[in-house]
């Protein structure tokens, strides 16, 4: 009898938390508008009925029985870029009636794992939420599909992709098509500790020291080396009683390191123009050719400067990770660090940094000095050269091209990318979502509320120097060109290794970027010359 | 006689076909791939030996090879000798013998991986466990050489307990009579270890080479998760190098053909090592008899 009563209670409990769980992910309103309620914290994010499109309604649910896969870098639920899917999915299954699973994966694995699943045909992902440098690897095989049928479509939830720079729009197109739904913009900045470089008290001594003004905010490489080396080594703030670093970066080989240099190297290497040509808007591969650039004098020079800058920083940062260098900046302890939007929403989280208030940031800086890689010499310019960069992996929802429901995972990303889920993900750091597009950006520039960014604990001053640098970041006249043809990981990691070299003292610049042009031929000739080609031209919009 | 033998083969079969399935057929699957430049999206190209002649000119490969050899000399040795000093040490009577064999085996259960993190925090070098306690800086994993030391130093602590056991076991079946004779004629300890004990531990230690040694040579996840094969190619052992070319570069030929020259190494290694081991265990029967 009591087991009996025991069981009743259980059966009961379950059926009263069943029936609380559903309908807990909506509200709907008389106008059709409905409030998406995230996961755990249970925060409101309303979309209007226009936004949420003309196929979802108060009981519709078009999907209904439904399931998709889709696949995201393993960071769990309140981590960067799988955190906003778990917050989303109970609001999105209910708006559907479809049931989403969602496969964490470690970022090395991802593109292995999702591929190999491609290849065998056992097809058990709907979609990828995958770094632009594998679109190449996706797109050419047919893995992929185009979606700009569905972003016309009325009735998924309603998103703009004029919102993009065209830097941006470019990393998530093929060949004029669009294959990714916006999600993350990611490019590298400047980041620096504003409460010393602006101090006049520091200015002053910085002055009486060296006998120059300092070049703050700097405007070229050199001038963040010559601050970076003024800082390196000194006390300057009173967070602890060791001295301090003048910068950090993060070369642990095999990771991100090589992003650090790809940034840098782009204002000695890339000169803007209206043609796309071996000099010009141009960084990695001779488009005529597929001859790798990469030992090209401007691209020796930033790599001598990055050295450079590099040993103003804690010699540890040879084996650092990103996660371990942004820890070093957020404690106080480097005068700059450059990097993706991340830092600048972390710097508010004060649990973990100790220098909210105290950020300063642009557009990363220039080199007067540019090579240009047509006339074969150095360039002078009037004003430091400065060219934008989107770095990183942008991290956007693809489709497969095997899916059984590939409306369905539109739905989800169309949902993700719609103006106040992408606002919610953009005003908290921890998404990992970062900045890029005009929503994101505060008038006259762009149309978002500095409400929305006050209310989630950004320091007003810290807030206008972030999103004033990603916006001249994304919106540049120059930008780095992306790779991200067929094998892109593999010429990238021959790079970072011989980065890493380079920052242990094994090669000279030189010679890491000899030895980098000599694998990168070799990559290129046993995939295939003349198919690599024709993939570059295609990702950098090359026409003969 | 017949329906016996029948019963026989059904015994067999399951086992039959789990070892033709997971090991016979991925070893010529992966010949054959060794024999061809394969890439997702485009049909695969049959080059001969030409992925192993690569290996014998990339100068990466070469670099894992040594690396590779390096740890497994560096790392079997020490651990050999620090095995047989521990199980010497515990070998006799003492408080707590059990509880500290028991401890002293336990980093054989922890995973590697977890190792890998585990030390990465402990040779943190801006106040890691070490360098902490130690009041010093020492670059642990941002320099080369320090960078493959530590690789060695997390590879013996998870597999000194391993040899220990082996020595321990070795070192209780050497009868007691032989130490008695011994110490009729001398008094001096290294002596009896060396005349009596060493020549009994001779199978033990030739099958703890043999066994670290084809294990060490395929050292992946402690490298892979405490340095991630750097700073630079420092501690790029073969076994990442081939993943990274199959797995991160879908580079399916060349890995297999890395794989391949890896096993016959190991093979050539288990041969030698086999032989010894048999002229090892005659010389003890003959001995003994």
């Amino acid at each position: 009898m009591k087991m009996l009563k025991t069981l009743g209670l259980l059966l009961g409990f379950s059926l009263v938390s069943s029936l609380a769980q559903a309908g807990e992910g909506l509200k709907w309103y008389s106008d059709g508008s409905v409030d998406l309620i995230t996961y755990q914290d249970r925060e409101v994010i309303h979309l209007s009925k226009d936004q949420l499109g003309t196929m979802f309604g108060k009981g519709k649910q078009p999907f209904k029985g439904k399931k998709i896969a889709i696949t995201v870098n393993n960071s769990g639920p309140k981590g960067g870029i799988s955190g906003p899917l778990y917050r989303l999915r109970p609001a999105w299954e209910e708006l559907t009636g479809a049931k989403l699973e969602i496969v964490e994966m470690p970022l090395a694995e991802q593109l292995s794992k999702t591929m190999f699943d491609l290849r065998m045909g056992s097809n058990q992902y709907d979609g990828f939420i995958e770094g632009a440098w594998y679109m190449g690897e996706y797109v050419t095989p047919g893995y992929i599909i185009p979606i700009d049928d569905y972003i016309a479509d009325p009735g998924f939830p309603q998103w703009d992709p004029d919102w993009f720079p065209p830097s941006l729009r470019e990393i998530h197109q093929w060949d004029g098509k669009y294959y990714a739904v916006l999600n993350d913009s990611d490019g590298q900045v400047l980041y620096w500790r504003q409460d010393i470089l602006g101090s006049k008290e520091w200015q002053t001594r910085y002055k009486r020291d060296t006998g120059k003004d300092m070049p703050h905010p700097p405007q070229t490489w050199q001038d963040v080396i010559d601050i970076a080396k003024y800082f390196d080594g000194k006390n300057w703030d009173d967070n602890d009683p060791d001295p301090d670093d003048g910068i950090v970066m993060h070369f642990r080989v095999n990771e991100q390191g090589m992003f650090h240099f790809m940034s840098l190297s782009a204002s000695f290497v890339v000169m803007g123009g209206d043609t796309v040509d071996r000099g010009t808007n141009n960084y990695w591969f001779d488009p005529d050719t597929m001859e790798p650039l990469i030992n090209q004098p401007g691209h020796v020079r930033a790599l001598e400067t990055l050295y450079e800058l590099s040993q103003s920083g804690p010699a540890a940062q040879a084996a650092w990770d990103l996660g371990t260098a942004w820890d070093w900046f957020l404690r106080g302890k480097s005068i700059f660090v450059f990097s993706w939007g991340d830092v600048g929403s972390l710097v508010q989280d004060e649990s973990r940094s100790k220098i909210k208030g105290k950020l300063g940031a642009s557009v990363l800086p220039g080199s007067y000095e540019v090579y240009d890689m047509n006339k074969n010499r150095w360039v002078r310019m009037d004003k430091p050269n400065i060219a934008g960069n989107t770095t990183g992996g942008s991290w956007q929802g693809v489709i497969s091209a095997k899916s059984k429901n590939p409306e369905v995972v539109y739905s989800l990303y169309a949902l993700m990318a719609t103006e106040p889920v992408s606002m919610w993900n953009v005003n908290r750091g921890w998404t990992g979502v970062d900045p890029g597009v005009q929503i994101h950006f505060l008038p006259p520039v762009g149309t978002a509320s500095v409400m929305g960014y006050l209310k989630e604990d950004f320091h007003e001053r810290d807030l206008f120097y972030y999103l004033d640098a990603y916006h001249k970041n994304f919106f540049a006249d120059t930008m780095l060109p992306y790779l991200r043809i067929n094998g892109t990981e593999e010429y990238w990691r021959a790079l970072d290794q011989n980065l890493s070299e380079t920052m242990i003292g094994r090669m000279t610049p030189q010679e890491a970027l000899d030895s980098t042009y000599k694998e990168w031929q070799s990559i290129t000739n046993r995939r295939g010359k003349a198919r690599q080609l024709k993939q570059y031209q295609q990702s950098i919009g090359y026409r003969h | 006689m017949r329906r016996a033998a029948r019963v026989k083969w059904i015994f067999i079969l399951p086992a039959s076909l789990w070892v033709l399935a997971f090991t016979v057929f991925p070893f010529f699957y992966g010949l054959y791939l060794s024999l061809f430049n394969v890439q997702f999206g485009v049909e695969d190209q049959f080059i001969g030996l030409g992925n192993y002649t690569r290996a014998f000119e990339d100068s990466r490969a070469h670099n894992s090879v040594i690396i590779t050899l390096i740890f497994v000399f560096a790392g079997v040795s020490i651990q050999l000798v620090l095995g047989m000093l521990v199980a010497l040490l515990v070998n006799r009577p003492m408080p707590f013998r059990s509880v500290l064999r028991a401890l002293i085996t336990l980093p054989l259960f922890a995973t590697p991986i977890a190792v890998g993190f585990l030390f990465f925090t402990i040779f943190y070098e801006e106040g890691g466990l070490i360098n902490g306690l130690l009041g010093v800086k020492i670059p642990w994993l941002s320099t080369p050489h320090f960078a493959l030391l530590s690789v060695i130093i997390v590879d013996t602590w998870q597999w000194t307990p391993f040899c220990f056991l082996l020595f321990l076991a070795a070192l209780q079946g050497i009868p007691e009579e032989y130490y008695e004779a011994a110490a009729l004629e001398t008094t001096n300890n290294w002596k009896i270890f060396w005349h009596v004990t060493l020549p009994f531990l001779q199978p033990t230690v030739i099958l703890v080479i043999l066994l670290r040694v084809t294990e060490s040579v395929k050292v992946f996840d402690i490298p892979y998760t405490l340095t991630t094969g750097g700073p630079g190619v420092a501690t790029q052992v073969l076994s990442m190098f081939a993943y990274r070319a199959g797995m991160r570069f879908f580079d399916f030929g060349y890995a297999s053909a890395i794989s391949f020259m890896v096993f016959i190494i190991v093979m050539i290694m288990i041969f030698s090592l086999f032989g010894r081991i048999r002229q090892s265990f005659a010389g003890s029967e003959r001995e003994q008899r």
